[in-house]
């Protein structure tokens, strides 16, 4: 009597603290989602902010058509890889020596002139690109200014939030499992964009020796992340299919690198 | 199974009844000293326990029924320590299943917290209280008749003629 009583007591105390754990792990108590922005919606931000950033920021469009051409080329080279995407991809080329990349809800990609002098082919900024087109895909952006924002501040489309914006969307801030995430989604790119994956980890480990150059301060696949080894450790594991056969991309980078302002010159 | 009659609220003196009090409240006590180290509470319980546990069956009780009710709770807290050291030193996630398991441990610490406060009200008073699982359990252990029990029970007797 008294052992089934107690027994019965213990099962009770533990669906309830059970039932806590549980229902708390499955539902998170996160209430906005960035579900409740529609991709729509995300685009139209997206212009909104391009030109904020661009009237209110020190970066200013590169004109030079062979910069742009080739980075355009690379986006869609990616894009034709990409299946069933709802965004349109825009590329857009800053002039900023900080080596940077960064992107805008709707799809917008944003590379600087720093990150292009600082990379060594073509391949290797589509890497940076595709890692930044998995942000898109997955959302990360939109979520990102959820959380930071708020569903109410983030649509309002209100003038004196785009400072707010500007400095969230160029800054550093994705969490760890999103950078791992956007790691994979561009592995994944890149492969059936027939170009190497494993490009990605030379470029990462170029980053990792280069990490006092103050230039990489604002690059978001860098500065969240100090345990660099692990995420070129996790690429590297990344296998290409035996199929896959690399397709060279026809860019002339050295003459692309050539068109950079100011007549800076790659290292 | 038998068990021993309760004593009644009268039948217990004043200063069993602050002993038993004292079960719940020294929790408290320990409470500060074991949030870096929730063993700490732990240790103290059970010293507490086996300091009291002369003093009668109703300090026993009590005395018990807290460090039983502790065990689990402390065990939850560790595990918490353990958790969150281990995602900062590893730098890996909170996820939802950890934030799940903080909720779970906070719910357990404020329950707990109640019904310490309910057990030792009630035990100055006199009074038995039982918490769910861990009332019965330390009944069933400090209550139950066992054999032996009575045997020594010494009595004088005059000198064999």
């Amino acid at each position: 009597m008294m052992r089934t009583s107690i027994i019965r007591d213990l099962v009770i105390l533990l669906v309830i603290f059970g039932f806590i754990w549980g229902i708390i792990s499955l539902f998170p108590v996160f209430p906005e989602k960035v579900e409740l922005v529609s991709i729509e919606r995300e685009q139209e931000l997206g212009e909104t902010y391009l030109e904020a950033i661009l009237k209110n920021s020190d970066f200013e469009e590169v004109t030079s058509e062979e910069m742009t051409n080739a980075v355009e080329a690379i986006g869609l080279r990616l894009e034709n890889a990409l299946e069933g995407s709802e965004y349109d991809y825009r590329y857009l080329v800053v002039d900023d020596k900080m080596i940077n990349a960064f992107t805008l809800p709707g799809g917008t990609i944003i590379v600087t002139t720093g990150l292009i002098e600082f990379c060594g082919s073509p391949e290797e900024l589509a890497g940076v690109m595709a890692h930044e087109m998995g942000h898109v895909e997955m959302r990360h952006v939109v979520s990102r200014l959820v959380k930071e924002l708020g569903i109410a501040i983030l649509t309002s489309g209100d003038q004196f939030v785009m400072g707010e914006v500007t400095r969230i969307i160029t800054s550093t801030g994705f969490d760890r499992k999103q950078e791992q995430s956007a790691d994979l989604f561009a592995c994944e790119l890149l492969e059936d964009a027939g170009i190497e994956p494993r490009t990605l980890a030379t470029f990462f480990r170029k980053l990792r020796d280069d990490q006092d150059n103050e230039l990489l301060e604002k690059f978001e696949i860098v500065s969240t992340h100090p345990n660099f080894t692990h995420r070129i450790r996790e690429v590297l594991e990344y296998v290409p299919d035996e199929n896959f056969e690399e397709i060279p991309m026809e860019i002339e980078w050295e003459e692309v690198k050539g068109q950079l302002p100011e007549g800076r010159v790659s290292k | 199974m038998e068990y021993h009659p309760l004593p009644q609220p009268d039948e217990i003196p004043v200063r069993e009844r602050e002993d038993a009090m004292g079960a719940y409240f020294m929790m408290f006590a320990t409470a500060a000293l074991g949030l870096p180290l929730p063993i700490i509470n732990m240790i103290a319980a059970i010293i507490y326990y086996f300091v009291n546990k002369s003093k009668g069956r109703f300090v026993q009780f009590h005395t018990l029924q807290s460090l039983y009710s502790q065990i689990p709770v402390t065990l939850l807290n560790i595990g918490l320590v353990v958790w969150v050291i281990t995602n900062l030193v590893k730098e890996y996630d909170f996820t939802e299943v950890f934030w799940g398991y903080l909720v779970m441990t906070a719910v357990a610490n404020l329950i707990y917290l109640i019904f310490s406060v309910v057990g030792a009200v009630k035990a100055r008073k006199g009074l038995f209280y039982y918490f769910l699982f861990f009332g019965k359990l330390s009944y069933a252990q400090v209550y139950r008749v066992r054999v032996g029990d009575g045997e020594q029970q010494r009595e004088n007797k005059p000198p064999k003629m």
